[in-house]
């Protein structure tokens, strides 16, 4: 028998209040609110008629042979006509490149998948990267040159730029404004601008920025170095409000390193991890032990630890689980791994390296290189320069490219007013662009030739993986431009930075990777004064606010992006909203309850926004997401949100009241709700007990059964998803949406519980609000061998196959919902409306392999038929049985910690490998539906016991 | 007491009673039998095309095979349509003024390419492959009858999920030899391989092809 656990989704639900249990047991809420409107006998027989004389409609068909088809006037060069093939580019997100392959079918890039061969990858993706393929058929992007909201012709622009490039002069007011770059031959261009412009300047802005390692190993080491983890190698992590498997770069490949030690069944060395973070996030609900300290807790706690490790103090006043943890780290001498987080001040950071020296780390759990970006600065100081120049006068002409500093900087645009020349670069519509003089389309990445690194240094070529879409300017061509008249081709350009020959170019357009360009290993010295660094004490007050950025519209960069603001937040499962989060000592102090207004104060800045109570949040912590509330933004991001910039300029105490009224947030948590008696969802257990018994937590063996529908099929299609290696980051559940063209319903619709994932991750607590246990699980359809959605469909429009795979059949579903209300699991999704139709995204975008579904139709989760059938035929046409480990579902291949296994158990493999754990258990086994997906239970290294 | 009816009412009442009889049974008659008529199917019927190409004149007379335009018919699920280059290849040579051939000589000279109606159109919810059936032995004129007959292209069979079915529960009949699934002459004579022999040869058998996964996705 399991331990039997109460596991809750959120905490308004946690007393599970019989309401809750009525209302959600009804499968369509709010329907039965719909229906208990009043209506006369009249209309509803008026109804009825309509509704009969439709569906007579519906049997007619004009017949008329549809469509035209188009052959090309003359044969591709290098192509093959049909099929889908893979072009090798890079994701970049703050300069930083994720290896991707971008799947083009007839020609046009319909995915994105992960690189095997890129070291940040290795063939994993993240819910950005993977939201990207939308981004580029965005019909919001802008278009076409604007002058003071005037168009503009080319020539103009060449006009202008021409006129520039004589009055720049020296350059002494020339400035260029970037995000954080790291392209080789972007930092090529602009030294060689600054030949031509000796006295021009470029300044960096991310309002994410991380600044504060940068300085941080400038006082450890005297150079801006930066750390390496090798994660695989780390038997002890602690990690201090880290981003390390959130957002951190390379974070892919530390996701893949870090479970490859986390599910006993298959390591023997089980890692261990601590988290100390103010508010949760994914690193530290990955870890073993959660510790919740508040920033100016952290501030006193991480010197004390250095002192402990460095000097052999015991310092006091430290909490409980102190002193064992020093002991911990000092015992797993060259085995442990710190690591701090972006938002840690750089005496922190300093601290940090100065223990992973101590602790014996370098070079067996991390090593040190050179800074990956290019000419790296303090980008809080470059701003506090350009904005002082920009005021006194100083700045004739300012271009502005990747980056919305009038958006994310309190005060920039009222000092953009003073500059007499600006112009904005964007792929996007920016509040920047519309108060710049010109206004330039940027190609997107998918557009132009372009050169980006890795975590590690590795440089990936960009290539252009359409011709664009839309008209627009590389940033190369436009820094070309302000160096000369010549007009120059990017791929030229790039070619030119890397000297490589015909063969090494095409091999790095091929494999995604520039060979040899890791960053070398540093050999720099730790400071004496690295151990001394005390951080600088936060304001105090009540409230400490944070600011993070939103897990998936980053800065506010991707808020045109439907799939990302619709995606559940990992931790919250808000879509389309970026309330405060709270914790719930302020929640009880303040009297807030979730969506309740509340007004956030930091000196003269202050932005009303609804509240969440945030489980697992510092007593004293307040969290301001950034990236909502765009103004100037395209159709699907305006109005999404809050703007909450407006207060990281403010200086002074927060303060933060109680307004009046409540806001209603579209939510997910409690969306499709699944019950068993045991509440243990996701089952989980220490090491010690797993190692006293390894299936303490496995599911029973098979029931038997009166039925005997084993299906007898040459494959058998079977899922495993590893609870240990799931880190609830959302790659998964992109990647279905664009593999299998499931459309956005907006938050009007994700309110009424409409919102048409197939695959969801469901979010738990467990235990004390203040302090609970956080634990994911991703949640598709089970494809159970005794499906009780089939039996209760009046149309035969659900039905097994051979495979075992549970079919649903669009063209004979009616639209009756029996299914949905009779799937344990929750997982069907009914299109109430014509979403596909609705959706603002071009046919051209769309997977040609997967059906659009209609209004009135019930999908879910098809295990990616459309890549088992491709598999199919390529296998019978050999006449061979398809392999374990042929078919890769869209979720599989995403995941970057791989915890997600698919194949035909008929042939052994991976998948009858993990299948075979004796963490194994079923979801809801109580119903004997014999699913088809498992999971792997979650272990807990905790206690004395190492695992090492 | 005078009759309420006339002797002539009898007639009418029977009149009324057998036509509403014969409606209802015309009625359900029609609403079986005209979704099933071939004229309601198009079948037989030819689409206006920019270029009134020949199949018969091109596969019957010259004996041009059919993957020299359709290349793409043994390895991909379209069997593909050729490029304008590839007409070119013969009417730059031949027939290098004839009226007809006037949008195909446009097409290559002002880069635009000729749009071609459909004749087959299947539903967007069925996805045929042309590969696999190729492999596995169908040949073209199974679904597309005898396209060498045809002065201009047309609709040669029902192609309705059971028609499809037929085929899929039964392949054995409309199985060639390998070297026949092009050949639109070929006829089954005596030392073909049986159906049986046939469906051995090319491992068909071993699922089965009426699930709904086979053609649905």
């Amino acid at each position: 028998m399991p331990p039997v656990n109460r596991q809750w989704r959120g905490l308004d639900r946690l007393a599970r209040d019989p309401a809750f249990v009525a209302r959600a047991s009804a499968e369509f809420p709010q329907l039965a609110a719909a229906l208990a409107e009043p209506r006369d006998r009249r209309s509803v027989l008026k109804l009825m008629a309509a509704g009969l004389a439709l569906a007579g409609l519906s049997g007619c068909d004009d017949g008329a042979p549809g469509g035209v088809l188009i052959p090309p006037v003359l044969p591709a060069d290098n192509t093959v006509a049909a099929g889908s093939r893979m072009f090798a580019t890079a994701s970049v997100l703050g300069g930083y490149a994720d290896g991707i392959l971008v799947r083009h079918v007839n020609g046009r890039p319909i995915k994105v998948e992960g690189n095997p061969l890129h070291p940040a990858s290795l063939g994993g993706t993240s819910a950005i990267g993977q939201a990207e393929i939308l981004g580029f058929y965005d019909p919001d992007r802008s278009r076409g040159l604007i002058r003071d909201g005037e168009p503009q012709s080319w020539s103009s622009l060449l006009t202008t730029l021409a006129a520039q490039r004589d009055a720049l002069g020296q350059g002494a007011g020339f400035r260029i404004l970037t995000g954080a770059v790291t392209s080789p031959t972007f930092s090529r261009q602009i030294a060689a601008l600054k030949q031509r412009y000796p006295e021009m300047r470029w300044h960096r802005w991310d309002p994410v920025c991380r600044d504060a390692m940068r300085a941080g190993a400038v006082l450890a080491y005297g150079q801006p170095v930066e750390v390496l983890p090798q994660l695989d190698a780390v038997d002890l992590l602690v990690t201090i409000d880290s981003d390390l498997l959130d957002s951190a770069p390379g974070h892919l490949r530390f996701a893949r390193d870090f479970a490859a030690r986390r599910n006993p069944a298959r390591t023997d060395r089980m890692s261990r991890s601590y988290a100390i973070e103010p508010t949760p996030s994914l690193t530290g609900v990955a870890a073993d032990h959660r510790f919740v300290v508040s920033p100016r807790d952290l501030v006193r706690i991480v010197p004390a630890l250095a002192a402990s490790i460095l000097r052999g103090e015991t310092p006091a006043g430290m909490p409980s689980w102190f002193a064992p943890l020093a002991a911990e780290m000092q015992a797993a001498h060259g085995r442990a791994f710190i690591h701090a987080g972006p938002q840690q001040p750089a005496e922190i950071h300093a601290l940090v390296h100065a223990m992973n020296e101590a602790l014996g780390g370098r070079g067996a759990t991390y090593t040190l290189i050179g800074p990956v970006e290019a000419d790296p600065v303090d980008q809080a100081a470059s701003m506090r320069d350009l904005m002082a120049d920009m005021q006194a006068g100083h700045v004739t002409s300012l271009l502005i490219m990747d980056s919305n500093p009038v958006f994310t900087l309190p005060g920039f645009g009222e000092a953009l007013k003073r500059v007499p020349f600006s112009m904005t670069l964007a792929a996007e519509t920016t509040e920047t662009g519309g108060q710049t003089h010109w206004t330039l389309p940027a190609r997107h990445p998918f557009e132009d030739w372009s050169d980006a690194r890795a975590y590690d240094g590795t440089v990936t070529i960009l290539q252009p993986q359409a011709k664009p879409l839309y008209d627009g300017l590389s940033p190369h061509a436009l820094l070309a431009l302000f160096q000369a008249a010549d007009q120059v081709d990017s791929r030229d350009v790039v070619r030119q930075t890397h000297g490589l020959t015909d063969g090494q170019w095409h091999d790095a357009l091929a494999t995604g990777v520039v060979p040899n360009t890791r960053a070398a290993v540093s050999d720099a010295r730790l400071k004496s004064g690295a151990a001394q660094a005390l951080p600088p004490r936060p304001a105090g007050g009540e409230v400490t606010l944070l600011f993070r950025p939103d897990p998936h519209l980053w800065d506010g960069r991707f808020a045109n992006n439907a799939w990302l603001q619709e995606l559940p937040r990992p931790l919250t499962k808000l879509t389309w909203d970026n309330p405060l989060l709270v914790s719930p000592a302020i929640a009880k102090r303040l009297g807030l309850a979730n969506g309740d207004r509340v007004s956030v104060a930091v000196g003269d800045a202050s932005v009303v926004l609804p509240a969440w109570v945030m489980p697992g949040q510092a007593a004293d912590c307040a969290v301001a997401l950034l990236g909502f509330g765009r103004t100037d933004v395209g159709m699907v991001g305006q109005g999404a949100g809050y703007d909450v910039y407006p207060l990281t300029g403010g200086g002074g105490p927060v303060t933060l009241r109680k307004g009046t009224g409540r806001e209603v947030l579209a939510c997910t948590e409690h969306h499709d709700p699944i019950f068993t008696d045991a509440g243990d969802y996701v089952r989980q257990g220490t090491l010690a007990a797993f190692k006293a018994n390894p299936g303490f937590l496995g599911g029973p063996a098979e029931q038997p059964s009166l039925y005997n529908r084993k299906p007898t099929g040459p494959a058998a299609w079977g899922m495993s998803i590893d609870l240990n290696a799931c880190i609830g980051c959302n790659a998964c559940v992109v990647a279905c949406t664009a593999e299998n063209n499931i459309p956005t319903v907006g938050k009007q619709q994700v309110i009424h519980e409409r919102e048409m994932h197939w695959l969801r991750i469901d979010r738990y607590h467990e235990g004390d609000p203040a302090d609970p246990n956080i634990l994911f699980q991703p949640v598709m359809c089970q494809h159970c061998e005794q499906a009780p959605c089939e039996i209760v469909c009046p149309v035969g429009a659900t039905v097994h196959d051979q495979e075992g795979l549970n079919v649903m059949v669009y063209n004979r579903c009616v639209g009756t919902r029996f299914c949905s209300n009779n799937c344990p699991y929750k997982v069907r999704r009914f299109n109430y409306f014509d979403f596909a139709g609705e959706e603002r995204r071009p046919a051209v975008a769309r997977n040609p392999d997967v059906t659009v579904r209609a209004r009135g139709v019930m999908e879910k989760c098809t295990f990616c038929l459309q890549r088992i059938a491709e598999a199919r035929i390529d296998a019978d046409m050999a006449n061979r049985p398809i392999g374990a480990d042929e078919v890769k579902t869209a979720c599989q291949s995403a995941c970057p910690a791989q915890a997600i296994t698919f194949g035909n158990m008929a042939q052994g493999g991976d998948i009858a490998e993990r299948k075979k754990s004796p963490l194994t258990y079923t979801l809801l086994d109580d119903q004997g539906t014999r699913p088809r997906v498992t999971y792997e239970a979650r272990i807990f290294n905790v206690g004395s016991d190492t695992g090492t | 007491m005078a009759a309420i009816f006339r002797p002539t009412a009898n007639i009418a009442a029977q009149v009324v009673v057998v036509g509403l009889g014969m409606l209802i049974v015309g009625g359900a008659v029609w609403w079986w039998a005209w979704p099933r008529m071939d004229y309601v199917r198009h079948m037989g019927w030819t689409v206006e095309q920019p270029v009134p190409f020949s199949h018969q004149h091109h596969v019957a007379g010259l004996g041009i095979d059919c993957r020299f335009c359709h290349v793409t018919v043994e390895t991909a699920a379209n069997a593909g349509l050729p490029p304008t280059y590839t007409c070119m290849t013969c009417h730059s040579q031949i027939w290098t003024n004839a009226a007809l051939l006037a949008p195909v000589r446009e097409s290559l000279a002002n880069n635009t390419p000729i749009v071609w109606h459909r004749v087959t159109d299947l539903p967007d919810y069925v996805y045929f492959n042309h590969k696999i059936h190729i492999a596995k032995g169908v040949g073209c004129q199974s679904c597309h009858g005898t396209i060498q007959d045809m002065a201009l292209t047309r609709k040669a069979r029902t192609l309705t999920m059971g028609f499809c079915l037929d085929c899929h529960r039964d392949p054995a009949p409309n199985l060639r030899p390998a070297d026949a699934i092009f050949n639109t002459d070929w006829h089954r004579t005596a030392e073909t391989p049986s159906p049986a022999a046939l469906m051995q040869h090319y491992h068909v058998g071993g699922r089965n092809l009426t699930d709904c996964s086979i053609c649905h996705r």
